[in-house]
């Protein structure tokens, strides 16, 4: 084989702008064929940019692209997926309307010999993939009732169903526990056997390090190298990433746990028979002032659940009793929630998140619009005036104050939301994975926060798809399996294994 | 000490046209440059005054519930209803006076202050009471806005009219399907214009204070991005829904008043009838998003106008008839105006307006459309010509279309 036929990517001096900033500057960027290719960088680096610009997604101001030595344009995602390009998007792009099969074959349905849908093979077909990856997803099912965890499941499968030589995976374990992770992870292997390039965005170095062959890292738009994995280590990876090296300093050292602020009692709630919510079983336990405690947990193991009946955001019913700071209470909305100094981040940033028709500001401000009001009107000045703070805080990326939410990279979409809910200035703080897709050193900003909000004499609850976050973050642990809580351990006691026995308990 | 910022700087900030708006400004003032010259009896520029309460007092009916369907769209929902509304506002109000002065109405008498004010306040009423029936109809029982509103669009109408009909065969001789409405207080408000110009422009001033300065806009707004996230951020969506709702029905309510006044009669057969859509039509034009979280009140105000002075060129430029053509026109100003919004962007990624098999069955239907319309307004002999015109040109087009996409792909692929 000549050298040509084994480039499978070649991106030479690849440059988009967007109105105010530069995403891509002159980024060259070769693929080998067969190769697992990772691109690391910050929120915001520009990897989401150039992957679209691979899959037809968006067009380059300036550069070229080569796909097997040939050059080519690409207008459209159908361009790229004639090509041979697919991508799974870290945004997901699912019609909510239709099942899990319509889905996965949008577009290419199969038909019958009389061109009517032949949706017995489509849901076959679909099955043979979610069975690929080992989803527990029926095809029939509506894409709307399905978590983000299991809606990025689908993706994958949709992604495979192209049989694309070159598959693009941007962000596809950011809400996937460590067992999906594993699947995804042979599924990968199986297609590297079988020829494909992977081209695969991560913020979560060790996966990086398990999966990839060589890894990209761009900084600002820019390219900063290219290396084999065997000649680095995550440590420079990350160093490259953010320009200064983080240190992998232990979190939550000093603990002063004070009174008990939230304590669950035997919660229980009864699965709607319409959607697939998780049934709860007799969830207990309690959260002190000052205290992280992990909840973990399968996909599907009743995490969220949990966090929503908490939250008064729950569509089913429940018993049981909970109480905040000694009184039993009962949300029948967030907004009681929110009152009473008990708030949430939910999972799923697109869908229960962000306002994509109003601005950076107007996101973060919308539950604390009333701290903004001066002689009887809202003002634009105050408003900007409270978002500054926690904007700073945690260090949101953004091209300006009013720039539309849709400009941000997804991490820094996620820390919008969650300054949204620091601005309430709440007791007990609700996180369902709220790193999820947050680079390592915005990581590293938000896990001192937590810290600092327990110093402060907070109640954090927090649920992550990543073991060694929880790990890192909380002081107690529970661990869930199919909404009953099987195991708990204090932050000595825990480790990675002991939490998966637990968590596979069933 | 700064208790009065510099209002009205910072309004004139606020208030500061967007691109769409300036394109609407120019249009408006195209339009009617235009007619002034081409209407053989330029009628704008003899009487000017004339024809401009005429537009003034259109648009101001017209934008006053335009304002209130630009509130539900923002907030993610839509209001087909205020059309019937409109009628049932005119009708309640106009039955409210019948039965508290029989006589005087009968006899085309003053009916007093405080009865007008009582059958005002009756209509606006309505107005809240139907407000609520649409929410309750989203809200609890789940219908989505479309089904509930068009249930009331056929559902209110025939209402209006049966309460027409039986509250007259009991107040009054005989039964009948229109009240006459004599009273001097809407007398006053058909023969100056101004009032309803002003009631308009106020209502106007409130809206975008309200959108653009309150919570309650802000989480209009938000209800119409995204109503899960919303919810989750603690926002009670069902209130703010119903406020949507009964603003949308209470301008209609309010409209409804200025009609009865305008043509001093309540006729539920036909008053407002389809008029529901030249209000979606304003707010759409004036770039309001039928997705929802989207739009301004200027804009609106904007589009209202906008769509009366292009109903009003054409019954100019026609002269006889021209009421024929008014859903034409707004058919044709809607698309137009929204293309426009939409920039090139808005097209296909290839940019084409006729591409495909598509683009070729296009062509005969713009061509015949073009066609018969010349026929209809200027005879047979142009129609012919400005049809085959419109052909020939648009088959030109295509060719071009796909000569430049052919290069195109050409050059793409030989690089
Ligand atoms: N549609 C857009 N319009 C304007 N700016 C954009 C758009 N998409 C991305 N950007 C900007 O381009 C830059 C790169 O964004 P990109 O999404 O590629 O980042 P990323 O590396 O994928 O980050 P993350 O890890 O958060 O996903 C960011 O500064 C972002 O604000
Ligand atoms: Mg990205």
């Amino acid at each position: 084989m000549n050298k040509q036929a084994e480039v499978a990517v070649a991106m030479r001096g690849i440059t988009k702008q967007f109105p105010g900033v530069v995403a891509l500057d002159d980024v060259t960027l070769q693929v080998r064929r067969g190769e697992v290719h990772a691109i690391c960088g910050e929120n915001g680096a520009g990897k989401s940019t150039l992957m679209k610009i691979l899959s037809g997604v968006h067009q380059p101001d300036a550069g070229e692209l080569e796909i097997a030595g040939q050059s080519v344009q690409f207008h459209s995602t159908r361009d790229a997926e004639n090509a041979g390009v697919a991508i799974i998007h870290q945004e997901l792009e699912l019609v909510e309307e239709l099942t899990v099969a319509a889905n996965i074959f949008l577009g290419r349905e199969p038909r019958t010999r009389f061109g009517f849908l032949n949706d017995a093979i489509a849901k076959r077909k679909a099955q043979e993939l979610l069975g690929l990856l080992d989803a527990s997803i029926s095809p029939e099912e509506m894409t709307s009732g399905l978590r983000v965890g299991d809606q990025q499941l689908v993706e994958i499968a949709k992604a495979l169903s192209l049989q694309a030589s070159i598959i693009v995976m941007d962000e596809p374990t950011s809400a996937l526990t460590d067992a999906e992770t594993e699947r995804l992870e042979r599924t990968i292997a199986t297609l590297r056997l079988q020829g494909c390039t992977i081209l695969y965005i991560s913020h979560k170095m060790d996966e990086v390090f398990r999966l990839a062959d060589r890894i990209t890292i761009l900084r600002d738009g820019r390219h900063v190298c290219t290396v084999n994995k065997t000649e680095t280590t995550a440590s420079e990876v990350t160093g490259w990433m953010v320009g200064r090296e983080i240190s992998e300093h232990r979190f939550r050292s000093q603990q002063t746990v004070g009174k008990c602020l939230l304590e669950v009692k035997d919660l229980c709630v009864a699965s709607q028979d319409s959607s697939q919510s998780v049934q709860l079983h007799n969830v207990s336990f309690r959260v002190h002032a000052g205290e992280v405690l992990g909840i973990a947990g399968l996909m599907g193991a009743g995490r969220t659940e949990v966090l929503e009946a908490i939250f008064g955001a729950s569509n089913s019913q429940w018993q049981g009793t909970i109480s905040l700071g000694g009184q039993a209470v009962s949300f029948a909305h967030p907004s009681d929630a929110c009152k009473a100094g008990l708030v949430m981040v939910p999972e799923d940033r697109k869908r229960l998140g962000i306002f994509l028709n109003l601005n950076v500001t107007e996101n973060i401000s919308i539950c604390s619009l009333f701290h903004a009001i001066r002689n009887g009107l809202l003002s634009k000045k105050a408003e900007e005036g409270i978002v500054a703070k926690p904007m700073n805080q945690i260090g949101i990326k953004t091209p300006s104050l009013t720039a539309s939410i849709s400009e941000l990279s997804g991490g820094n979409q996620q820390k919008c939301i969650i300054s949204r809910w620091l601005l309430t200035k709440p007791h007990v703080l609700l996180l369902d994975d709220p790193t999820r897709g947050i680079d390592v050193g915005a990581k590293a900003e938000l896990y001192e926060l937590i810290d600092t909000l327990c110093q402060s004499g907070l109640a954090v609850v927090l649920t992550s798809s990543e073991l060694p976050e929880l790990l890192t973050l909380s002081d107690r642990i529970i661990v869930m399996a199919e909404g009953r809580v099987t195991a708990e351990f204090s932050r000595d006691e825990a480790n990675e294994k002991k939490i998966m026995t637990a968590a596979t308990l069933a | 000490m700064k208790l009065w910022s510099p209002f009205p700087l910072v309004a004139l900030r606020r208030w500061w046209p967007s691109q769409n708006e300036w394109s609407l400004l120019v249009a408006i003032v195209l339009a009617i440059v235009l007619t002034a010259l081409v209407d053989s009896n330029h009628t704008y520029f003899f009487r000017p005054f004339e024809s401009l309460r005429d537009i003034a007092r259109n648009s101001a009916m017209l934008g006053i519930f335009s304002l209130g369907a630009a509130v539900v769209i923002i907030a993610g929902g839509i209001d087909l209803s205020s059309g019937s509304m409109i009628a049932l506002s005119g009708t309640v109000c106009s039955v409210t006076m019948l039965a508290l002065a029989p006589t005087e109405m009968m006899a085309f008498k003053p009916v007093g202050s405080v009865v007008v004010l009582i059958a005002v306040l009756a209509s606006l009423l309505t107005g809240f009471f139907v407000g609520t029936l649409h929410t309750w109809l989203i809200t609890v029982v789940r219908l989505p806005p479309f089904i509930a509103t068009l249930a009331t669009l056929v559902g209110l109408r025939s209402f209006a009219r049966a309460l027409c009909e039986s509250s007259t065969a009991v107040l009054t001789p005989t039964k009948s399907a229109l009240i006459n409405v004599a009273d001097p207080a809407f007398k006053v408000v058909r023969d100056n214009v101004w009032f309803s110009v002003v009631t308009f422009l106020v209502l106007a001033f409130f809206t975008w204070l309200m959108l653009s300065r309150t919570v309650l806009g802000r989480h209009l707004k938000a209800l119409g991005g995204n109503e899960q996230a919303a919810r989750l951020a603690g926002i009670h969506t069902e209130n703010v829904k119903w406020f949507a709702y009964c603003f949308g029905a209470m301008t209609a309510a309010l409209a409804g008043l200025f009609y009865i006044a305008n043509e001093s009669v309540a006729a539920p057969v036909n008053q407002g009838r389809g008029h529901e859509l030249n209000a979606i039509a304003a707010a759409v034009v004036g770039g309001c998003s039928l997705s929802g979280g989207v739009g301004t009140v200027q804009g609106t105000v904007l589009g209202a106008f906008f769509l009366r002075v292009v109903i009003d060129a054409v019954s100019k430029i026609i002269k006889t008839g021209a009421d024929v053509y008014e859903g034409l026109i707004v058919g044709v100003v809607v698309v137009l105006a929204v293309t426009f919004a939409q920039g090139v962007n808005g097209l296909r990624h290839d940019r084409r307006i006729l591409p495909g098999s598509l683009g070729l069955c296009t062509i005969p239907v713009l061509a015949l459309l073009a066609g018969s319309l010349a026929s209809m307004t200027t005879g047979a002999a142009s129609g012919v010509a400005a049809g085959f015109t419109a052909f020939i040109a648009l088959v030109a087009l295509r060719i071009w279309e796909n000569r430049s996409h052919d290069k195109k792909a050409q050059v793409s692929n030989s690089q």
